[in-house]
């Protein structure tokens, strides 16, 4: 008899690579679920593909059997250790990956239509429901003649974590109907199936873990239920017996050979000796089995409100000094050290992978120690630029002082007022400027100023709605909650809650180069970044990977239009402070051309057309002090909506006084789903006319009733729906979290179809019937964005539906 | 070349599903052309305006106690008894067809070229020569259990007359709500669940004056086209698929070609479900439904002719007009594959926008890659900022998200 040795102790963030996918090995809270589907691959790529979706499921095609490269799709999740994958694809035959290491069999439940397992013994038919054990050493094969519909459970000894199981005699197949014990395993490894992709981390570690346990019972089980079994299956079943209820009772600081044996109905010298046969003995592997379970709890996130001393007495240690010895003794690092570096890999391997924003932990931290705000804000008496030149004319240049970065703010002093009917001209800088700050900002005087950074100087500091010590992530103040440079606030004299701001916007140019090279040329930059709809499941490696574009901008041809230049893949970029940005996590960084490698040649021969608008066009929410400029709502914001340029006007519901107008997020082009979490990003300056319509005069005006932000061009009327749409009200304290947890283009469809029936109804007098059917025949709801939290989908009326009809 | 003609009879439609096992209406060779007729299996929402005196959609909605023209409608069970009746109208669409294109392979590529569509006039007394249609606010529309008025919840049909003399638009005549009515075999249709019951106008009350002064411009087109699948004998024709069917695009209308992957010998091409306008996104459940007729070209392209077109590797319908080219996200990109025995009705209950729209950025990603030839970088920065992406259809079961590339951005220079 043998065992299982324990791994040496391998927590490091490993990325593995599974042609195609990867996954964070790292048992924090790594999102490790992933979706395939042969849809995303040529033809002659899916056999490749699939091979790799099978491997991760322990599984391969069988030799001589052809690849398979019709329909397929599949979800997987993985802990360490631990695969579940959900396989549905064509008739086929699959194998057990050869594995020399691993004892545990692959289980595979045929879910429909049954298989037929083929091995030295012969063919066996396996009905649908009935659970098959393969050995991943063994010649066999399991052949799908209608379609492969199953589920398959592959366990390794990483899942262990030096737990000691009997060396199992698992050489052949065997097909279990589900019933005892099975029925069980069956039922518990469909529903984790099914849920694989709801799961929370924390509660798919738990549901992995019970997997892996009942599949050791039933595997034992198994070995020995083998007619000829030999008498080393029914010891390694009473080992394991025993190695379980040592699981169970860890937290036993008098846990003695004496007591388990007795529990165990077997003598003590005979317990000793199953350890001695398995080459460990039984005070070893105790020991060995509370650090490990000390270790998994300290590197667990939910057990981080327990002190270490409560976990080591939790596992069996009823002295905390002697528990650091050991502990450093076995791991090379104390527990608190090692505690505090697990803490700081989870953050840092969670951050780029979760959402954007405030993670919930730090909002609910900020809350406990939030100061009531100052009330009274005093405004500052108006500067206005131009103001004798021309008495409704007024220009608001770009510098560091004139904007505000990443947030916006109730409590910002406003850079000038306005009265309704002026007109403003207003410079506004992309923040993506710094990509090629050679061509897009050097030279510029207010550019240089906004992005002025030097490692005693940070022109603006705060960039982002986040704390400005950086205590959440340390990115840098504000810590990049929020990430867009909006010029203003400008405020509206008189406007007050309740009133509607009318934003028109009567032109937009792009601001060219001031460098000496590059002067009077325009250009851009288009980031495939981690907040990007498909950073999730790219299909060539390296994965994942951020990439940026830049482009030229050809505003004066005939076609305006715009050309890639170069792309080059972010690597790491350090700060003027000394920060280190892994990824694209913090605004207004500066690319150093030498630290990244620029690729020519891309996107060749193609045009693209331009639609110059602002992403962001917002007055101050009412709701917080400082609010993520990035999540859309009530208050327009990153509406990111290319229907929002020369021409045409938004309608804004004021609710603050003085409305506290501001734009920003330029872009020079953008398609309706922003998919890769940016537009063709380029600074350029809008001329607005702002006007003001007074709550009291709102009535039988297509904007009364206003709660959501309207645009209105020459031909339509857009209407703006969002996953959440009001998410600072809807979800209060918790909202700058929570909205980027519940994005969904399901919610924003809803809201866009209610809006325009409301709009329907109220501002064109349809009864709810006409409206339906006028929406149903007419109106054209499309994709807005699906990278800024608060997805958006749009609603398009045509205004030539109510033309005269003469 | 040769040029058919396929007129609308009960012996050239069939009702309700896609099949590779209904006898072909008519077989042609790869570049014929062929004349069509469809039917709007909304036309007995009002008989007499789209239905009565026309020969051709008398016979097929013919059905009396005696006689049913159709007696299957949709993919369910033929045999009694019925809840609603034969085929159980587990799919709704009057299809003609099928047409079998000779020596069509699995694996080959059918493309469909609309040459022009025509609106089909009544022939009825004072209404002849005017063209009309039907909207359904349906049970199965996106608003059905979110309504605000009363009764709830409550389906409406609103009629529309289509005006071609000048810029085709409609313009509604009058709408009524839905009350039960009761087939010639008499079974209750308390709400709509299944076609071609004759709503009797006695029953009902007719409200004028609706959507006055609007004008809906036209965009005739047919909502569901496409070819028999191979995964079972009767499909559905609700849910679209990976071989066609009820896509409810307006931009498959005059000028469009449409490739489809073909999936049974002979292909099988069905079309039906005439729209004269729909929005993107058909929120109600239906669009503004009006018989129509269309000019069609086919042209089959074999799979060994296929490397290195964009047509190589194709297994999802794919639409090119003048302009663009758009791939079609589904819920499900092959529900009959994924959702395995139960697929048709199971599909119902999984319809989402979020996992339509992952299909759609997959496809369009590939699309890309394949056809246009970008890198994996190149596509994601262009579908960015070049490709649109929109709600196709939120009341077809397996909802569809489509994307769309403007061809001129790939003028070379």
């Amino acid at each position: 008899m043998s065992v299982i040795v324990t791994p040496p102790w391998r927590r490091t963030v490993e990325l593995v690579w599974h042609g195609g996918c990867f996954a964070f090995r790292n048992p924090g809270r790594v999102m490790s679920f992933r979706p395939f589907t042969s849809e995303s691959y040529a033809q002659d790529e899916r056999p490749e593909a699939w091979r790799d979706v099978l491997n991760a499921a322990g599984l391969q095609p069988a030799a001589k059997s052809s690849f398979y490269d019709g329909h397929a799709t599949a979800s997987h999740r993985n802990a360490p250790g631990v695969a579940v994958s959900r396989l549905a694809a064509g008739a086929q035959v699959v194998a057990p990956l050869p594995h020399a290491h691993e004892d545990l069999p692959i289980a595979l439940l045929v879910t429909e239509d049954g298989a037929v397992l083929k091995s030295t013994e012969g063919h066996r038919i396996v009905p649908a429901g009935h659970l098959v054990l393969l050995p991943r050493g063994g010649d066999c094969s399991i052949g799908f003649q209608r379609d492969l519909r199953a589920i398959a459970l592959s366990v390794t000894s990483d899942a262990l974590h030096g737990r000691m199981i009997g060396k199992l005699e698992f050489t052949r197949p065997h097909v279990i109907p589900p019933n005892g014990l099975a029925e069980i395993f069956c039922g518990t490894l469909a529903a984790t199936a099914r849920s694989l992709e709801s799961l929370s981390d924390a509660e798919w570690s738990t549901v992995a873990q019970s997997l892996v346990d009942l599949l050791l019972t039933l595997a034992h089980q198994q070995a020995a239920s083998v007619k000829d079994a030999c008498n080393s299956a029914t010891q390694a079943a009473t080992l394991h017996r025993i190695c379980q209820t040592i699981e169970r009772r860890l937290d036993d600081a008098e846990l003695t050979p004496a007591r388990i044996a007795q529990a165990e109905g077997i003598s003590e010298r005979y317990l000793q000796k199953l350890f001695e046969g398995a080459g460990d003995n039984f005070s070893h592997y105790v020991r060995e089995r509370r650090l490990q379970r000390a270790l998994a709890d300290l590197s667990n996130p939910t057990e981080a409100h327990h002190s270490i001393s409560e976990i080591a007495y939790r596992c069996g240690f009823a002295d905390s000094a002697h528990f650091s010895r050991s502990f450093r003794q076995r791991f090379g690092l104390s527990p608190r050290e090692f505690r505090q570096q697990q803490a700081e890999r989870t953050s840092a391997a969670a951050a780029p992978r979760g959402q954007r924003g405030w993670p919930h932990q730090a909002l609910a931290q900020l809350r406990a120690h939030q100061v009531a705000p100052a009330k009274g804000q005093t405004m500052l008496p108006a500067q206005t630029n131009d103001l004798a030149a021309a008495q409704q004319r007024h220009h608001l240049a770009v510098s560091a002082d004139r904007v505000h970065w990443g947030y916006f703010s109730r409590s910002l002093p406003p850079q000038c007022e306005i009265a309704s009917g002026d007109t403003i001209t207003i410079e506004t800088l992309t923040q993506h400027a710094s990509d090629d700050p050679e061509r897009m900002i050097s030279g510029d005087a207010g550019a240089e100023s906004v992005f002025g950074w030097t490692s005693t100087k940070k022109n603006v500091d705060r960039r982002g709605a986040g704390p400005m010590d950086a205590s959440v992530f340390g990115r840098g103040a504000g810590e990049g909650f929020g990430v867009h440079i909006c010029t203003g606030p400008v405020a509206v004299k008189d406007a007050q809650p309740g009133d509607v701001l009318e934003v028109r916007i009567l032109d937009i140019v792009p601001r060219p180069s001031r460098s000496a090279d590059y002067a009077g040329r325009v250009f851009g930059s288009g980031v495939a970044a981690w907040w990007g709809y498909h950073y999730n499941e790219l299909l060539a490696g390296p994965n994942p990977r951020e990439a940026v574009t830049i482009y030229e901008i050809f505003a004066d041809d005939a076609e305006p239009h715009a050309r890639a230049l170069y792309s080059y893949r972010w690597e790491p970029q350090t700060d003027p402070f000394g920060v280190v940005h892994a990824t694209y996590d913090y605004p207004g960084v500066p690319v150093s051309p030498g630290s990244v490698k620029r690729r020519h040649g891309v996107l060749d021969h193609v045009r693209i057309p331009l639609r110059p608008h602002f992403g962001v066009i917002a007055v101050a929410p009412r709701e917080l002090d400082f609010v993520d400029s990035i999540p859309p709502s009530y208050f327009g914001g990153n509406l990111d909506n290319w229907r929002l340029g020369k021409g045409s006007a938004v309608y804004l519901p004021v609710a603050v006084p003085g409305a506290l107008l501001s734009v920003g997020d330029p872009h020079a082009t953008q398609g309706d789903g922003e998919l890769s979490g940016t537009a063709i990003e380029c600074s350029m300056t809008g001329t607005f006319q702002v006007i003001l319509h007074k709550k009291g005069q709102l009535a039988g005006k297509p904007f009364a009733d206003l709660t959501y932000p309207l645009i209105e061009t020459a031909t339509d009327w857009v209407l703006t729906g969002f996953s959440h749409p009001n998410y600072l009200a809807e979800f209060g304290a918790q909202g700058q979290s929570e909205v980027y947890a519940t994005s969904s283009l399901d919610l924003a469809m809803k809201d866009a179809f209610r809006k325009m029936r409301r709009f329907l109804m109220h501002v064109k007098g349809l009864s709810e019937d006409e409206a339906v059917a006028l929406m149903s025949a007419a109106v054209d709801f499309g994709v807005t964005q699906v990278v800024d939290g608060n997805w958006g989908v749009h609603a398009i009326l045509s205004k030539r539906l109510f033309e005269d009809v003469s | 070349m040769r040029h058919h003609l396929l007129p609308v009879s009960p012996k050239t439609v069939h009702w309700g599903y896609f099949s590779k096992v209904v006898a072909p209406a008519l077989t042609l060779r790869s570049g014929d052309r062929a004349t069509i007729e469809t039917l709007t299996h909304h036309a007995n929402d009002d008989y007499e305006r789209m239905i009565k005196d026309d020969p051709g959609a008398e016979s097929v909605f013919a059905w009396t106690r005696e006689h049913k023209a159709l007696a299957r409608r949709g993919a369910g069970p033929t045999q009694g008894p019925f809840i609603r009746g034969s085929g159980e109208g587990l799919g709704v669409h009057l299809l003609t067809g099928p047409v079998a294109i000779e020596g069509a392979e699995p694996g080959d590529v059918l493309e469909v070229r609309i040459l022009d569509i025509r609106p089909r006039p009544s022939q009825c007394g004072c209404h002849a020569g005017k063209c009309f249609g039907s909207n359904v606010a349906a049970n199965w529309g996106f608003h059905y259990h979110d309504l605000i008025e009363e009764p709830k919840p409550r389906e409406v049909i609103t009629i529309f007359e289509l005006d071609t003399s000048g810029e085709p638009y409609a313009k509604a005549v009058y709408n009524y709500v839905w009350t039960p009515q009761t087939d010639p075999d008499g079974i209750v249709h308390a709400t709509i669940d299944y076609p071609g019951v004759r709503v009797d106008h006695t029953t009902i009350t007719k409200r004028e004056n609706i959507l006055a002064d609007i004008r809906v411009p036209a965009r005739l087109h047919f909502g569901t086209m496409g070819l028999a699948p191979s995964e079972a004998d009767f499909v559905s024709s609700i849910p679209p698929g990976y071989s066609g069917g009820n896509i409810d695009d307006w931009r498959i209308g005059k000028g469009a070609r449409m490739y489809y992957p073909v999936a049974v010998p002979g292909a099988y091409f069905s079309v039906g479900d005439p729209h004269a306008a729909q929005g993107d996104s058909e929120l109600g459940g239906t669009a503004i439904e009006t018989s129509l007729t269309g000019d069609f070209e086919f042209i089959l392209h074999k799979k060994n002719d296929l490397g290195g077109t964009p047509l190589e590797g194709l297994t999802h319908p794919l639409l090119e007009t003048a302009q663009a080219w758009s791939v079609y996200g589904f819920t499900y990109p092959n529900y009959l594959a994924e959702l395995g025995a139960n697929a048709q009705t199971e599909i119902a209950n999984h319809s989402s926008l979020d996992r339509a729209m992952r299909d759609a950025f997959r496809k369009l990603r590939r699309f890309l890659m394949t056809v246009q030839r970008l890198s994996e970088d190149e596509a994601i920065s262009l579908m960015s900022v070049g490709a649109d992406f929109g709600v196709t259809q939120v009341v077809d079961a397996n909802w569809g998200v489509h994307g769309t590339i403007r061809k001129s951005v790939f003028r070379c220079e």
